[in-house]
């Protein structure tokens, strides 16, 4: 099945018991001589922090804040994604089960 | 490597660095269980419109059939011609012959080329 | 010797850039109605498009990216798509406004009507970027554009209170005519930031090859080229809070305003008015045309350069060709430029946070700014400036209903 991915991003992801879990906003991908694997979806607002290379902004921000945590994120790993409805990813794991990315 | 980060949106030249567009979509191919794997980079046609909604994408299908090179669809290039990518997307591909260019070559040839001191667009 | 040519050269750009009909007409405005009150105004749209202008060119000498290239992919076609539409529509309307100042000009040098000249002003600027480089864009019109010096000489020659002057540098409210008032500090600010000159100085920079070694000069060039421009339109303030407020003219007309220089330069200020912005509105029409065109090819990816020949640029080239013509338009029509200027300078205002933003993200990016991201003070600039936009653009519209 093809994905188009660019439409992929900013869809809401939701984990096996039906919760939200947040929003596609980074795939993290392994080039191998010709081919490109995808390995992680990173959910999240950190995520997408990360996508904007924003955290020489952000981070300052945390500090000030004494916040470690302001932001989160969740590394995905593939195998726990389930896109066979690309409009409605599915996580084939509870969120309790994730990973989190500071 | 961040796919939206480090390629998404990104320039593409061709292996003379001849710019070719942008990566405005690309093609993940989903397995029961294999690793998802990006197979195609696609540029123009109705890719970037999408993006922004569905009836910008039927509108410029409609305005793509009506002048220019009559192409609708984007252009479709196999991830394996992807040489390198830093600040630009580098294809071991030749523009001219994958179809980003039609465009820029009608419009060339049509217009510009018909404006006198436009100039001639080589034939190589 | 070739850095230091480009200095000069840089500096007398700012000419083109930031002097044109909106900040004449606005500073004219502001000195009639009043007086030295809004000099403030000018100083701070100064300062804050030092600072940007020089980030747009950091950005570009660092990166290899310019504004748009970099904004498209970092935030994604989407976001791009919103600035590309406003964006164009208020560079449309400046170019409208430019290109009837032109007109304007030839209008009282040869008392034909402004929208007899709307085609063949179009035409020229247009045959320019058609069979000109950017270098003979850059600088020629730029030259060309030192006749604005005049403004300085008249309010010298004019004598103005020093002192009272630089009151003007400190924020006051008048206590007449407040909505007026906001009105036209909106519009300098909206004349004096204009997104279309950083994007064509960050495209200038590429087209010019800049390396991270041109940091220092991008420096310099800011400070002292956009210096240069706030300095000429305050001269037009203090001109016309001399020449005109004790007459009580507003400036509401092109022709009124020429009584700026025919004060103070009673043998040559007319002619020396006419040809300032001529020349000044030429080089705006070139850089507002090249921006747009800029904006269009870079966030789509065709090639681009003002140096190539059009048919090697063909998208870029159809773009300011369609552009100039359809700018034609609505002054063959006779629609007034000094109207659509007030306007459009509102407008500018209204949508200058749509530019702002994505600089405080791009000027921070490790990625592209490596060891030359911005320092405490840019981004602490970059900060106010964002807020200030965003200041004006809830205030523009309803000023100009109110205050316009």
């Amino acid at each position: 099945m093809e994905v188009d991915v660019e439409l992929l991003l900013n869809t809401k992801v939701r984990d096996v018991d039906g919760k939200e879990i947040g929003r596609i906003e980074e795939l993290h991908i392994r080039r191998d001589d010709k081919s490109c694997l995808v390995e992680a979806y990173l959910i999240g607002a950190s995520a997408l922090i990360e996508r904007m290379s924003a955290w020489t902004l952000v981070r300052p921000i945390q500090r000030s804040l004494h916040s470690r945590n302001l932001y989160s994120a969740y590394r995905v790993s593939w195998q726990d994604m389930d896109l066979s409805d690309p409009l409605h990813p599915r996580l084939r794991i509870a969120k309790r089960d994730l990973r989190h990315v500071p | 490597m961040n796919l939206v980060r480090d390629v998404l949106d990104k320039k593409l030249l061709d292996r003379e660095d001849c710019p070719m567009g942008r990566v405005d979509g690309l093609v993940m191919h989903v397995g029961e269980r294999s690793q998802p794997r990006i197979t195609h980079i696609r540029i123009g046609g109705s890719t970037p419109w999408m993006r922004v909604h569905p009836a910008f994408a039927k509108l410029g299908a409609k305005l793509a059939r009506l002048w220019g090179p009559r192409r609708t669809e984007p252009v479709r290039i196999p991830w394996s011609h992807v040489v390198t990518a830093g600040r630009d997307i580098k294809l071991d591909v030749k523009a001219r012959n994958t179809g980003a260019l039609d465009w820029e070559i009608w419009i060339a040839e049509h217009i510009i080329e018909r404006i006198p001191g436009g100039g001639q667009e080589e034939e190589e | 010797m070739k850095k230091i040519l480009q200095i000069s050269l840089g500096i007398v750009t700012s000419v083109g850039g930031f002097l044109e009909i909106g900040s004449v007409m606005t500073a004219a405005q502001a000195g009639a109605a009043f007086g030295y009150q809004l000099l403030w105004a000018i100083l701070l749209g100064t300062l804050c498009l030092i600072f940007l202008v020089e980030m747009s060119g950091r950005l570009a000498a660092v990166s290899k990216h310019t504004i748009v290239e970099a904004m498209r992919e970092r935030f994604g076609f989407p976001f791009f798509f919103i600035v590309l539409i406003g964006m164009v529509l208020v560079a449309f309307m400046v170019l409208v406004a430019e290109l009837g100042g032109i007109g304007l000009s030839f209008q009282i040098l040869t008392g034909i009507g402004f929208p007899w000249w709307a085609a063949p002003v179009s035409l020229l600027v247009w045959l320019l970027m058609w069979k000109g480089t950017f270098g003979l864009i850059e600088n020629g019109a730029s030259l060309l554009g030192l006749v604005t010096i005049c403004f300085i000489v008249a309010a010298i020659k004019l004598r103005p209170d020093w002192s009272s002057a630089a009151s003007g540098l400190v924020p006051t409210m008048p206590h007449m005519d407040k909505a007026h008032y906001g009105f036209i500090a909106v519009s300098i600010l909206g004349a004096s930031i204009s997104p279309y000159l950083m994007y064509f100085y960050s495209s200038g920079a590429i087209e010019d090859k800049w390396d991270e070694s041109y940091i220092p000069i991008n420096r310099l060039i800011a400070g002292l080229g956009m210096t240069f421009g706030g300095v000429l339109s305050m001269a037009v303030l203090v001109t016309a809070a001399l020449a005109l407020r004790p007459r009580g003219i507003q400036v509401d007309a092109f022709d009124q305003a020429a009584l700026l220089t025919t004060t103070a330069l009673p043998k040559w200020g007319f002619y020396l008015f006419a040809m300032s912005m001529l020349f000044a509105c030429f080089g705006a029409a070139l850089e507002i045309s090249l921006a747009i065109a800029y904006f269009f090819a870079q966030g789509f990816g065709w090639n681009w350069s003002e140096d190539l020949e059009p048919s090697k640029d063909a998208r870029f080239s159809l773009v300011y060709t369609i552009i100039i013509l359809l700018a034609a338009i609505p002054l063959v029509a006779g629609i007034d430029p000094v109207k659509v200027t007030m306007v459009s300078m509102a407008l500018t205002a209204a949508t200058l946070p749509l530019a702002i933003v994505p600089f405080l993200f791009l000027m921070n990016d490790p990625i592209y700014m490596g060891k030359h991201r911005n320092g405490w003070l840019s981004n602490s600039v970059v900060a106010i400036v964002i807020l200030i936009s965003f200041v004006l653009a809830v205030i523009s519209i309803p000023l100009q209903i109110i205050g316009g």
